[in-house]
């Protein structure tokens, strides 16, 4: 029995980190037992809430049946490679590459969260539901994109060579049979052959937690890919046509992949433009009223832009008191969410 | 007068704009709005270059024309965008650049090589912060390519801001040979205020102003020197203010479109409110640029381009 994954897509802005944070909330509320992970670089996830978030997951202060973490590529690959080897440990610290590698170069992230993904759910069988924030735009692809990466990057032989050359130091590569010498000696002639020996030595400290990574995503990439994986895409009412969702759809779509729903977020009643339509406009309310009909004719446009082609299409309402980031209001917003998607989502008691 | 027109010019008078003009800012903020208009106004007196970074290039597309790949199109008089690309950045560096075909095919193109670049952190940032420096230095002698301006549409805040550590980062590291070289020239075009600048684009929100500041502190902490300016996209300070019509405007609606009439002015004026803190602590100078809804891409592109035709 596995826990149902919710990953929540959108460009920036739209709201998502608000919208999984809700979610999450309400999940719990309602009795399951709920992760959530905030894969965004800019860790939104730990404003919304107003709580320090870490790599290892930690219940939230206040909320029952809820633990949240945050993607930290640095701290989750350390952490790694010292579950089996705690010398290793110190080695790794001691490795440019490793050091250079760090939390800063962000593209790590999506690697590492869809290998977090799969280690959350070993460590944690109670678990019901695990409710993924991720990246803004398109970027957040990668992390359903990551398995396929990185087990390309894995099963290479570049890999086995570069382990090769570590065991003996030699920055000659005289140790490897000649098609990796000559690969390996063509990688010296650009970057030096002390880069390539520090490369080598970073992926012969890391194989045994890079292999355990693999099966990690090669799960989520399964897990993906089943029945039990909700992919939920955010968009604006005020994207023109909702093209950044629709870019995603598309990017989606590629890996095989589909959306459950498209939801609209911070919408306005439908009534409001009618009454707005034949109001008398007061002097001096001529730019806020012309603002508010635009608005409202932008929501339009982009709902029937993205009826077009959403399996399914859920609107939210505008939520004002969210600004605040209030813990209770992002509940009830989740609560909503919910029930939005009852009909939508086949939640199975498997 | 076009939109901020006169604020506009203030922020930009201050300094010329470098050769390279780094726009950033989180998703959704305007960012490729904001490098298009920059982009259409400076064509108007140069040669200008729109440099993407995104699965598909959204700024050909809004002037009608086909979505760019890696090789500059132009797309209206003096402007012309592109969307980078590491394979191709790869193959142009090794084949065309440094006339190494053989090293290219039997290395970098290698199945086993090819694989680990694909998810090599910070080796496409590397690249795309190379292929600028190329475009700015010997892209006339060896692909007859003249721009006198490179705009470059950054990725959204966190993968934006983490591309300006990656020289340091790689310069930290124990590289020899051609990547060494590289480094030493992508670090020294980044330091040097003539050659690179950064435009910072927010909203007036709360969460997208957090998310900004930290940004600002990141750029100026990297680049040892504060942004050019920040541009405060749908600004509605001219849209809400003090609003006695309000009463008026609200008595003859329903209970709930009255909320949302209110909640709609109220989040105009937390904007504004959101826009005052922006102005007082930012570094550099800042300037707004008004909300346009109802228009398309290219419209607001045009507006906006209008604003920035007087700057210098």
């Amino acid at each position: 029995m596995s826990p149902r994954l919710h990953v929540v897509l959108g460009g920036g802005g739209v709201g998502k980190t608000t919208l999984a944070a809700g979610y999450a909330l309400a999940l719990a509320a309602g009795g399951q037992r709920v992760g959530l992970l905030g894969v965004d670089p800019s860790r939104q996830l730990q404003r919304t809430l107003g709580v320090q978030l870490a790599d290892l997951d930690a219940p939230l202060p206040g909320a029952a049946n809820l633990r949240a973490a945050i993607v930290q590529p640095h701290q989750a690959v350390a952490r790694w490679v010292a579950e089996g080897a705690p010398d290793a440990a110190a080695r790794l610290d001691r490795n440019p590459f490793f050091a250079a590698l760090g939390d800063r170069l962000a593209t790590a992230t999506d690697v590492i969260a869809a290998a977090r993904i799969a280690e959350w759910v070993e460590g944690d069988p109670g678990l019901t539901d695990l409710v993924v924030d991720t990246a803004p735009g398109v970027a957040a692809i990668d992390v359903v994109r990551a398995p396929r990466l990185l087990s390309a990057l894995v099963e290479g032989r570049l890999i086995r060579w570069l382990r090769a050359a570590a065991a003996v130091g030699d920055g000659r590569f005289r140790n490897v049979r000649f098609g990796a010498r000559r690969v390996l000696g063509g990688l010296a002639s650009i970057a030096g052959a002390p880069m390539v020996l520090d490369l080598a030595e970073f992926f012969a400290l890391v194989r045994a937690p890079l292999e355990r990574m693999l099966g990690r995503v090669e799960r989520t990439r399964h897990w993906l890919a089943s029945g039990e994986a909700d992919l939920l895409l955010v968009t604006s009412p005020r994207d023109t046509g909702g093209a950044a969702a629709r870019e995603i759809d598309d990017a989606l779509r590629a890996e095989g992949l589909a959306p459950r729903a498209v939801i609209v977020n911070r919408t306005w009643p439908p009534t409001v433009a009618a009454e707005l339509a034949t109001l008398a406009v007061p002097a001096g309310a001529e730019p806020f009223l012309a603002h508010a009909r635009a608005t409202l004719a932008a929501q339009a446009q982009v709902i029937a832009a993205v009826t077009t082609w959403a399996p399914a299409l859920i609107t939210l309402e505008a939520h004002p008191a969210l600004t605040l980031a209030r813990r209770r209001a992002l509940a009830e917003l989740g609560a909503s969410l919910c029930r939005d998607l009852d009909p939508v989502a086949t939640r199975s008691a498997s | 007068m076009g939109p901020g027109q006169q604020e506009l010019t203030q922020a930009f008078a201050e300094t010329a704009l470098p050769r390279i003009v780094f726009v950033f800012g989180k998703g959704g903020v305007g960012r490729s709005t904001v490098a298009a208009a920059l982009g259409l106004a400076r064509a108007r007196r140069e040669r200008v270059l729109i440099v993407e970074w995104a699965v598909a290039d959204c700024i050909g597309p809004w002037f009608g024309s086909a979505s760019a790949g890696p090789v500059p199109a132009e797309i209206a008089p003096h402007l012309a965008v592109e969307n980078f690309s590491i394979d191709e950045a790869l193959r142009a560096y090794f084949v065309d650049h440094l006339h190494m075909g053989f090293l290219y095919r039997s290395v970098i193109h290698s199945r086993a090589v090819a694989r680990m670049l694909a998810v090599a952190p910070g080796l496409a940032e590397m690249f795309f912060l190379g292929q600028l420096w190329w475009l700015i230095t010997l892209a006339e002698r060896e692909a007859g390519l003249v721009f006198d301006r490179i705009i470059v549409d950054a990725p959204a805040t966190g993968h934006g801001a983490s591309m300006l550590d990656v020289p340091a980062t790689v310069a930290g590291m124990s590289v020899a040979g051609l990547l060494a070289t590289e480094t030493a020239r992508v670090v020294g075009m980044m330091e040097d205020p003539a050659r690179v600048g950064a435009l910072v684009v927010t909203l007036p929100e709360p969460l997208v102003a957090d998310e900004t500041t930290a940004l600002i502190e990141r750029l100026t902490a990297r680049l040892a020197r504060p942004p050019l300016a920040l541009i405060v996209n749908r600004s509605a300070a001219a849209i809400a203010g003090p609003a006695p019509w309000l009463p008026a405007l609200a008595a003859p609606l329903s209970p709930s479109t009255r909320t949302a009439v209110a909640e709609l002015h109220g989040e105009l004026l937390a904007r504004n409110e959101v826009e005052r803190a922006l102005r007082a602590t930012a570094p550099c100078p800042v300037t707004s640029l008004p909300e346009l809804p109802g228009r398309s891409p290219l419209e607001v592109v045009r507006a906006v381009a209008e604003a920035f035709a007087e700057a210098r």
